[in-house]
């Protein structure tokens, strides 16, 4: 601060009687010297008049004490006003209940705990059904899933549930989007390969067919983006694959030893049956539940015939159906991102590893079917990819086009065939290219073989298998419709004793009249 | 005179029965009409504290009642450390302030009106009122410099009873004193014929 400036604060301290007796004596000879601090204390003198004077003194309040000593009363009575306890005594009404409560009942919050979850796992387990439902699995697809792990989820194969091993051998399953399944025709192509008879063939697809249902019930969702999976479905796919190649074993004899590499072919089918058995007989009400909010491993009941049953009701009203399996066709990859994080609660399936994309979901199972009994099988991942390589070399005999029968008195017959579907062949390498050329030579002389024989005994013409059964049931379908016809004049010339015109007319209607089976 | 003699003396009396330590005590020992008698003697100058710092009648006797009441609650705490006027002043001060605040507070979520712009001086003519304009330019202060000069100018308040009461140093108050004084006397500057500075 600059002299002057201080000595203008001291002026001002002055007027105001606050110096010492030396800063007094100080200030009085430096006004007397100094024209600017004289000027200083005429400005501040006056400045502190005009305060003084520019403020009046404010109106007396008479009932001051009055109104002061009523509000004391009121807030003397309000002192200890129930309301400014009422958080107290309540928080500690509300402790000492609790205290008491879990004195007597440790066990309550534990069991509001295990029952909220139920709950939740309640929640969760509602209208569970079966996502492999809007498939319509067939023969081949259940086929396929044995030897490619691989099962649509919807008619048009536009989502697949995909079972399989990572490199680190740890188990996975998979819902993704795909352009669909090109492996059709191949359960087809294998009974072909296998040379077997008709009755063989219905034996294998009632095989088959079997585990349609058991397959059904072992993933499930629901609207409420839970996905059940019953650990049962790798051992269930190993079962079916095990049990497909016991049956070609036992019934395709040199064929089946063909087509499959030597260790598949000294599988021995005792240990097959048993192992069938065994995980026929594994608890399958165990699943895994992967839903928003956790992940946990409970049992649960799926009954697949009253599914079937509610579905044989749906199906009285078609509308309704079509509406039903439209909820289910297609299983939306919805789960939110904070999904992945509930794993981390849960010691016991820490294990699973979820994966989430627009496209994906993948769960990895380390260990998941380490329950297992221990049979001694064979590498199943090596036979799938024999069988494909098999399969996929097979040259399908695509049989001519059926000739129109003409049969008595002109009725004609069009039996048109559904012509086998022939795989477009990927990538070649080396080893399939001997494998194709091998097979091919093998079957070449097959067909050989059975020109020769079947010419020496019949009529028939029709060498292949395929066309061989085809023939027959050719002939058959003839046979029965000539009886038919048969029957059909013997009953038109009876009545035509009493009403010769009329029946007349009528053979004539019928005999301008084709019939053509499709 | 021997000792005996001195201790029969009667002694001189600190305090007289009607300064405020004793009312104060009589109120501690159950009179409660002491504290009518500390409320009568005090609540003038508490009125007039109020009415210099916030510059407006509207809430004196709202702010004084709240002043009172809150000594009262307090008065059996009193620990006789300091003047009863300093700590009564003291409760004064911060009670408009926290006036102030509230109503500052409340300003905020007020729309603003052009109209409301404020010129201290106003536009000066033959009626002007003088006071009002020095009323204006005062209020037009912060705080810290207007209430030092009100209590001192019109209070008659001490540096040291300015300090106390607004719980600051006494060098500190000289100097705001100083300050507003000068930073009055700059507002005033254009009509200082008028004013005769």
């Amino acid at each position: 601060m600059k002299r002057l400036d201080k000595d203008k604060e001291l002026i001002s301290a002055y007027l105001d009687g606050e110096l010492s007796s030396a800063e007094k004596q100080y200030i009085e000879e430096k006004i007397k010297s100094s024209l600017e601090l004289q000027k200083e204390l005429d400005d501040v003198k006056r400045l502190k008049e005009l305060t003084n004077s520019s403020f009046g003194k404010i109106p007396e309040s008479v009932y001051f004490e009055t109104r002061l000593f009523a509000n004391l009363n009121t807030k003397t009575t309000n002192k200890f006003n129930i309301r400014k306890w009422i958080p107290v005594t309540t928080l500690t009404l509300l402790t000492i209940s609790l205290m008491a409560v879990l004195k007597f009942n440790p066990n309550l919050i534990d069991d509001i705990i295990e029952q909220q979850k139920s709950n939740l796992a309640g929640f969760y387990k509602e209208n569970l059904q079966p996502l492999l439902y809007a498939a319509d699995l067939t023969n081949e697809d259940i086929f396929n899933f044995a030897v490619y792990k691989e099962l649509p989820l919807d008619a048009e194969n536009k989502q697949i549930l995909r079972l399989d091993n990572d490199s680190e051998g740890i188990e996975y399953f998979e819902i993704k989007n795909s352009d669909g399944v090109s492996n059709s025709n191949n359960l087809k192509s294998f009974v072909t390969a296998l040379d077997l008879n008709d009755s063989e063939k219905g034996m294998i697809d009632s095989i088959i067919n079997s585990y349609s249902d058991q397959l059904s019930a072992l993933v499930l969702v629901n609207d409420k983006n839970s996905v059940a999976i019953n650990p049962n479905i790798w051992n269930t796919r190993k079962v079916i694959l095990a049990d497909i190649l016991a049956f070609a074993k036992r019934h395709a004899g040199n064929n089946y030893l063909k087509i499959l590499p030597s260790a598949v072919a000294e599988i021995d089918n005792n240990s097959i049956q048993k192992y069938v058995a065994d995980t026929k007989t594994m608890k399958a009400n165990q699943y895994i539940f992967f839903t928003p909010d956790s992940i946990f491993e409970d049992n649960f009941v799926f009954d697949v015939n009253k599914f079937k049953i509610q579905m044989e009701e749906l199906k009285e009203n078609l509308a309704e159906l079509n509406e039903n399996r439209m909820d289910i066709k297609e299983f939306k990859i919805n789960f939110d991102s904070t999904f992945k994080n509930h794993k981390k609660n849960f010691d016991k399936v820490k294990r699973y590893e979820i994966f989430i994309n627009k496209d994906q979901i993948k769960v990895n199972m380390p260990n998941i079917a380490a329950d297992f009994p221990e049979i001694n099988l064979p590498d199943f991942d090596s036979i799938a990819f024999m069988i494909q390589e098999a399969t996929k070399n097979l040259n399908v005999v695509i049989p001519p086009t059926a000739p129109t029968v003409v049969g008595k008195n002109n009725y004609k017959y069009n039996y048109n065939i559904v012509k086998p579907h022939q795989n477009k062949k990927g990538g070649i390498s080396l080893d399939s290219l001997m494998l194709q050329r091998n097979t091919e030579n093998e079957l070449k002389n097959n067909e050989i073989k059975k020109k020769s024989q079947v010419k020496s005994k019949t009529n028939s013409g029709l060498i292949d298998s395929i066309m061989l059964q085809q023939s027959e049931e050719l002939k058959k379908e003839m046979d029965n419709l000539k009886k038919e016809l048969q029957q059909f004049r013997n009953d038109f010339s009876e009545p035509k004793k009493d009403k010769p015109k009329q029946s007349q007319d009528s053979i004539k209607n019928i005999n301008n009249f084709d019939i053509k089976d499709t | 005179m021997d000792f005996e003699e001195k201790e029969n003396m009667p002694q001189p009396q600190i305090l007289s029965l009607d300064d405020d330590f004793s009312l104060i005590k009589n109120f501690i020992e159950g009179d409660e009409s002491a504290f009518g008698e500390l409320v009568k003697r005090h609540k003038e100058k508490v009125r007039n504290i109020i009415y210099l710092t916030l510059s407006n009648t509207d809430a004196i006797d709202d702010i004084a009642q709240e002043v009172f009441i809150t000594v009262f609650k307090n008065l059996k705490s009193f620990r006789f450390e300091s003047q009863f006027t300093t700590w009564l002043y003291r409760i004064t001060i911060n009670k408009c302030k926290d006036h102030l605040r509230k109503t500052k507070i409340r300003k905020i979520f007020l729309p603003l009106k052009d109209d409301e712009e404020y010129n201290v001086l106003g536009s000066i003519n033959e009626n002007t009122d003088v006071k009002q304009i020095v009323r204006n330019a005062i209020a037009s202060l912060p705080d810290k410099l207007r209430l030092p000069i009100m209590l001192k100018d019109l209070e008659g308040f001490s540096y040291q009873e300015i300090a106390d009461t607004m719980n600051c140093e006494i060098g500190t108050i000289k100097s705001r004193i100083f300050r507003g004084r000068e930073t009055l006397k700059n507002i005033l500057k254009p009509i200082e014929k008028e004013l005769m500075l």
